[in-house]
């Protein structure tokens, strides 16, 4: 390309935006920043922005004039494209012309459309480019949202246990205690929930991960004491413990989740607290606020699709909602919740057998860490 | 981390790269090379590895040309991919020596 070509405004601040994209990675200091947007203010020609963007890695292609040569075109070139649209927008700025060159300069005359192993190929290809972080030095999205989860979650779960237990030793009648009555048996749910919180309270993250991965024995306990019908309805509940152990095995933890909460998420966390409160304690809502809630539920889907970061948060915390929708669905026979009486006792028992395996995790994890130079209450890096 | 066996797409992406700055189309048909036509890499696969090489910091941009309208990137092998296929290198030999002498021990090719 031609260094002597004149550059339009659009072009200028296309280059500035970059600079402000490398400054924002880290690439550039602040006084940098300002001496190269002053050369973009007052650049000529491709060759002055070349100048301005010197010693940075290319992104987007900028530096080419805006009337760039014909693209690809015919239905080989649109059927290769159509597969690229599954890549992150970040990284076809930046690889889907070159890609694209790749292909079609592979590909044997007269092919007509990309075989079905190109097609599995590039769709492999677009879910690990998903999976892998977008700049050196960054964490994979999917994992910096497991540690946002890492603090909605647990957020969500003592919201579950508050509005479920807090009948039981407040007897009385009203709105909160026939909620109560209605989700007595989630309440199960909720202090094994109690004993995963707990321990991360404490910042003790292994113990919490153990207590976690043993739910799931808890849960068949529990089918063969109620049905079928039961496990369904508290499964929502076991899928957010599980998604919390999880998030918290697998990602940096809460500490960092708070980190990179940005205002954005807070009003996702906003809204899947609110939600869960909305199902628990639906008795005591008015049916009228349901809409206000689907209304907020929409905003707050809507303002997290718009990152990649959001987007994996979505997917996650839809994974405890299910069941829920499920049950949601009266057509479907069965799937109402039983009703159990429910008394302070009950609910001890109930705390019993995961507060025995809290204390068995905690001791199996205490005896590892004696082995392990790093002390197990040690905070979240 | 970086003692990890390396994968052989990646092996073989990092030893084209070892001869010089190539573009995706080059690593393709030189892996093939390579590897006498056993390992074809596809775009998808060739640009995810390349994505995650790039993030370790083992393969860097070289340089951008337009050829024919079609944009060509060169990549080039950073010191560290350098020094990460080195000690691949080395790890695969040792391996190799060993798998060579026992061979001969039996009484067979090696």
């Amino acid at each position: 390309m031609d260094d002597r070509l004149r550059v339009s405004d659009a072009e200028r601040d296309g280059a500035a935006a970059l600079l402000r994209d490398h400054f924002a990675a880290g690439r550039l200091s602040a006084q940098e920043l300002e001496e190269r947007l002053a050369i973009i203010l007052a650049a000529q020609t491709f060759g002055d922005l070349r100048r301005a963007l010197a010693g940075l890695p290319p992104t987007a292609p900028v530096l080419q004039p805006a009337s760039p040569a014909p693209a690809e075109a015919g239905p080989l070139a649109r059927g290769y494209r159509r597969l690229l649209a599954c890549y992150p927008v970040w990284y076809r700025r930046v690889h889907e012309e070159e890609m694209l060159a790749v292909l079609m300069t592979a590909a044997p005359p007269g092919k007509r459309r990309p075989s079905i192993a190109e097609a599995t190929d590039l769709l492999w290809g677009a879910l690990r480019i998903r999976c892998q972080p977008s700049r050196p030095g960054a964490e994979p999205a999917w994992r910096d949202a497991l540690a946002v989860a890492s603090v909605i979650v647990p957020l969500v779960l003592v919201v579950t246990v508050v509005v479920n237990q807090a009948p039981v030793f407040l007897p009385g009648s009203g709105a909160l205690a026939r909620g109560f009555r209605l989700f007595a048996l989630e309440a199960m749910a909720a202090p094994l929930a109690m004993a995963v919180v707990i321990p991360l309270a404490l910042r003790m993250r292994r113990v919490a991960a153990l207590t976690g991965a043993g739910l799931p024995i808890v849960l068949v306990f529990s089918l063969f004491g109620h049905g079928v019908n039961v496990a369904i309805g508290e499964a929502s509940l076991f899928l957010a413990v599980g998604l919390q152990t999880v998030a918290f095995a697998a990602s940096a933890g809460p500490r960092r989740g708070l980190q990179i909460l940005t205002r954005k998420h807070a009003v996702l966390v906003l809204v899947a607290t609110l939600l869960v409160c909305t199902h628990l304690a639906d008795v005591v809502i008015p049916a009228g606020a349901t809409v206000r809630l689907i209304l907020l539920t929409a905003i707050g889907a809507g303002m997290a699709l718009t990152s990649s970061l959001g987007r994996w948060l979505l997917l996650l915390l839809a994974i405890p909602a299910w069941p829920l929708l499920l049950t949601a669905v009266p057509a479907i026979p069965g799937w109402a919740l039983n009703v159990l009486p429910s008394t302070a006792a009950v609910t001890v028992a109930w705390y019993l057998p995961p507060a025995a395996l809290a204390t068995l995790a905690a001791l199996a994890a205490r005896r590892a860490s004696a082995h392990s130079p790093k002390p197990l209450g040690t905070p979240d890096a | 981390m970086t003692d990890m066996p390396m994968r052989e797409p990646t092996f073989l992406i990092l030893t084209a790269l070892a001869a010089s700055p190539q573009h995706g189309y080059g690593i393709m048909t030189d892996v093939a090379q390579i590897s006498d036509g056993q390992v074809r890499l596809r775009a998808g696969t060739l640009y995810a590895a390349l994505n995650r090489l790039v993030v370790e910091d083992l393969v860097e941009v070289d340089r951008e040309e337009i050829v024919d309208t079609r944009l060509r990137r060169y990549y080039r092998l950073t010191p560290r991919g350098t020094a990460r296929l080195a000690v691949e290198v080395d790890r695969r030999r040792r391996h190799t020596a060993v798998a060579a002498r026992r061979l001969a021990l039996l009484g067979g090719p090696a």
